[in-house]
């Protein structure tokens, strides 16, 4: 059962990741394509050649380098040295468990307990854990919380989850820079440049392509930590280390230690073990399952 | 007349069948069981680090305990054992004595201060304890492995392919490891 689930997962998580090329790679071609027609109506013909270039660039990137771009955003060090020989003992032995290669291993600084997994397959993936995790935790919950990234890992979440977080990074600078310009072209506009056309039709065509943009991007990353996601590598680390109470107990930890301060992106902070930028007690705009539920569940196995 | 030829179909078609679902079971016994060869040369790595570890330690402890002699023995006789040949089993079981001589060998260790301070002594604890954890799991790896290869030669339609293979044998948990995960919280 357990091992068809896990199956089940790896081709959804194919699919999702596919899908997800496909929608952005759309979103790619409208966007340039408008860009070009308002900016230069005579070149349109070379809106396909650019925008292929650009989709090829892209895709292939956030493939290639989603999970370096993840770790530098987070400010992850490589755990090295003596003091995190526990810490890359604990990941080794989960990941032999699990039967993948032992992924590479980091830390992040900070006095919240949280982790994450990324990469894009088992034999490019890393994990990631904070100081306060290592330091809050006895060995049976640290392998708890590890085996529930490694979980992440087997089950290929990690490469839908990586190319989320740039997605999402991406649509915050497109943003950033369409509205910034939006105030520029508005005064430009409005004062000086009496031929209109131009710079009031990005305008309108970037203010379009934000408008569907936005909760697009809203609602993949409500989907990319979707429950099912987060219970399932529950379950599966479990499996892994066949002891529920190290996992159950190191929410419970977290739950009572965390203040939700990390201060993360928010274009990252679905990969997190827990909620990063919110306390566990604030369930509102709650983008990750509720721990009480996790701790039930796993207390139930 | 035409009955001929869809009788030869119909034919052609079933053994084409049959040979499809054979090569579909005859691979994935085969990638199951090099599974099994995998995990147990995981074991094998660790239980090798473990043997190479083990006489520094039983050197830096000598230092400060000469006259225990009896469980250096005892740990120097289940090192040879774990490695030197024998079945899978035999090997495992020579390591769990050897977990078990450890600890002995670590509970006495507490009643010498200085070696305990040792900063060499503290290592060999941390490398010793991570290896022991990591032959856990790989155990653990190696007997989900046996599992899924034992169900697909036992169960219809992998057995009619099985080709009279053996079930693989499990590598039994020791019982003091049971009783240690349950005293631990």
């Amino acid at each position: 059962m357990e091992r068809l689930s896990f199956h089940e997962e790896i081709a959804r998580n194919r699919r999702s990741s596919l899908l997800l090329a496909v929608l952005v790679s759309v979103i790619l071609f409208a966007l340039i394509y408008v860009l070009v027609y308002a900016f230069a109506p005579a070149y349109v013909v070379l809106a396909l050649p650019i925008s292929v270039l650009f989709i090829i660039l892209y895709t292939y990137g956030s493939y290639r380098y989603g999970d370096g771009v993840v770790l530098a955003a987070t400010n992850a060090k490589p755990a090295e040295g003596r003091q995190y020989q526990y810490l890359r003992d604990a990941v080794e032995g989960v990941s032999i468990a699990a039967g993948i290669p032992a992924p590479k291993v980091y830390v992040v600084e900070s006095a919240e307990m949280n982790a994450f997994a990324t990469g894009r397959d088992p034999e490019h993936a890393s994990v990631a854990v904070t100081t306060g995790l290592l330091k809050a935790l006895n060995r049976l919950e640290l392998e708890g919380v590890i085996a529930h990234e490694i979980s992440h890992i087997r089950n290929r979440d990690i490469l839908f989850m990586t190319l989320v977080a740039v997605l999402v990074g991406m649509a915050a600078i497109i943003s950033h820079i369409i509205l910034r310009s939006y105030r520029y072209g508005a005064i430009r506009g409005g004062r000086r440049d009496r031929r209109g056309g131009g710079i009031e039709l990005v305008v309108l065509a970037a203010g379009f392509v934000l408008a569907i943009f936005a909760p697009i991007v809203v609602r993949l990353v409500q989907f990319a930590v979707s429950r099912r996601r987060e219970y399932l590598a529950d379950a599966s680390a479990v499996e892994l280390t066949r002891y529920p109470e190290g996992l159950a107990s190191a929410l419970e930890d977290i739950m009572r230690g965390n203040r939700g301060e990390m201060k993360v992106s928010e274009a990252v902070s679905h990969l997190f073990f827990v909620d990063p930028n919110r306390s566990p007690l604030d369930s509102l705009y709650a983008t990750h399952p509720p721990i009480e539920e996790r701790v039930k569940r796993l207390r139930a196995m | 007349m035409s009955w001929v030829v869809w009788l030869a179909v119909g034919v052609a078609l079933i053994v084409a069948v049959f040979i499809l679902v054979l090569v579909y079971y005859y691979n994935r016994i085969r990638v199951l069981g090099n599974r099994i060869e995998e995990a147990w040369a995981q074991i094998d790595v660790q239980l090798k680090k473990r043997y190479d570890l083990i006489p520094n330690l039983v050197e830096t402890v000598k230092g400060y305990a000469r006259h225990e002699r009896e469980i250096f023995e005892k740990v120097t006789e289940a090192r040879e054992r774990m490695v030197s040949g024998g079945s899978r089993e035999e090997r495992m079981e020579a390591s769990n004595e050897l977990t078990g001589a450890l600890r002995t060998l670590f509970a006495i260790a507490e009643n010498y201060p200085d070696l305990k301070a040792g900063e060499n002594f503290r290592l060999f604890q941390e490398q010793l304890d991570g290896i022991e954890s990591k032959i856990a799991y790989a155990r653990q790896y190696y007997n989900s492995s046996v599992l899924m290869y034992n169900n697909v030669i036992t169960t219809i339609p992998g057995s009619w392919f099985a080709g009279g293979r053996q079930k693989h044998g499990f590598l039994e948990i020791p019982e003091e490891e049971r009783r240690a995960v349950k005293v631990e919280f």
